[in-house]
């Protein structure tokens, strides 16, 4: 077959003259640019289960510990700044709306606004880190260590309830991890970035970015319920 | 070639499931019931007392929000049903793992006890157990033991073979 009714249609598969078209990035492996952007997306699917299984471990811990020793999650939560965590939440539900309109622009082939984009959801998750490092120290000036090494001193002797010890480990390693999370992100998009400058991304083919802002979202997802549990209650 | 054809009719008709464009006025409002439900959170956790409810309603609006994220953000709604498929079969398995942890650690001993007293009548009786206690003062009925209380415990650990034992 060579030329066909919809010629004139955006598809890359159609201006070619040989019924094989490929687009530059399609392997040969995949019957279409859609088929390998979806296994793409589903392998992304199963990658981001594990990341939700691994936190819904600390997740289980944080249950137990709780249920346990409910009257010492109340007490050393308090020990956490509300006006912090709940900034933090603003900061890293817009960094996903930047991601998602990042997407939306690059679909119609705005690759400058995707940039821009990209570029604000990678200052976004710099403030949360840089919110994170003043709730940290603050922890550390006090004593509020995990574990063994927890020692408070002057007025924050108060949340030296038993088991506290046990809440800011659990604290620590979650919001520890997650932060981890937001740096490797940054790295990510930080990458991303470069190559949307250097024209890698098109409207055909802007997979990496996709994937990319799933696993933002799901990074804002964990944060979505590390907030209230630690903070609010 | 049948395949081909097949392709370029879902390009024909716009959007194929996999590249749906959502509309930047949806993710903006999306975005807003995202704020809205954060503020919701932060005052009801922080400015009413909902007893019981309080941890039930926080992971409810969190549940809430998640969901926005994960069909809008995400874009599952209209997406492969295969990645719905996906994302729901881990849910579930992080449902069984909090729900059989905690039927372990919020029941142990439970199963083997044998008590014919409840928990409450259990306590009860402790209480009044300690409300009858004399205390010291209370035990003292020979003269032997109004004497000498000040080196009492001194002659105790030089004398006493059970301190031995103790340390």
């Amino acid at each position: 077959m060579a030329q066909t009714p919809t010629a004139t249609a955006t598809a890359p598969v159609e201006h070619e003259a040989h019924g094989h078209a490929h687009h530059p990035r399609q392997q040969h492996h995949f019957v279409s640019m859609d088929q390998q952007f979806d296994a793409a997306k589903l392998g992304m699917w199963l990658f981001l289960i594990t990341e939700i299984l691994l936190f819904s471990g600390m997740f289980v811990a944080y249950a137990v510990y709780r249920s346990w020793y409910p009257e010492t999650f109340d007490v050393a939560s308090g020990a956490l700044d509300p006006f912090l965590g709940g900034l933090n939440t603003l900061v890293l539900l817009t960094s996903s709306l930047t991601v998602a309109l990042s997407i939306n622009a690059i679909q119609r082939g705005k690759v400058k606004k995707m940039n821009w984009l990209l570029l604000a959801t990678i200052l976004l998750a710099g403030v949360f880190m840089v919110v994170k490092y003043f709730e940290y120290t603050a922890k550390f000036d006090h004593g509020l260590f995990p574990g063994e090494h927890f020692h408070p001193h002057g007025e924050y002797t108060k949340y030296d309830v038993p088991y506290a010890p046990q809440f800011f480990s659990i604290y620590f390693v979650m919001t520890g991890i997650h932060g981890f999370h937001v740096l490797v992100g940054m790295a990510v998009f930080g990458w991303l970035l470069t190559r949307g400058i250097r024209g890698h991304f098109n409207s055909e083919w802007y997979t990496p970015i996709e994937l990319t802002g799933l696993y933002w979202h799901v990074v804002d997802i964990i944060w979505i319920f590390l907030f209230p549990l630690m903070y609010l209650i | 070639m049948a395949y081909d054809v097949h392709t370029q009719e879902t390009h024909a008709d716009g959007d194929h499931h996999g590249h749906h464009i959502i509309p930047q006025g949806l993710l903006l409002k999306v975005f807003g019931g995202l704020i809205f439900l954060t503020v919701l959170t932060v005052l009801t956790a922080t400015q009413m007392d909902l007893g019981i409810f309080d941890v039930p309603l926080a992971l409810a609006i969190a549940a809430s929000k998640s969901a926005l994220v994960v069909m809008f953000f995400m874009a599952l709604k209209y997406d492969n049903r295969v990645n719905t498929l996906t994302f729901v079969v881990g849910g579930i398995f992080v449902i069984v793992f909090l729900t059989f942890t905690l039927f372990d650690t919020l029941f142990r001993g439970d199963i083997g006890n044998v008590d014919r007293m409840t928990v409450e009548e259990r306590t009860a009786q402790e209480e009044a157990l300690r409300a009858r206690d004399p205390g010291e003062e209370g035990l003292r009925i020979a003269p032997a033991d109004f004497q000498n209380q000040e080196d009492a415990a001194a002659s105790d650990t030089t004398e006493s073979p059970s301190d031995d034992a103790a340390n």
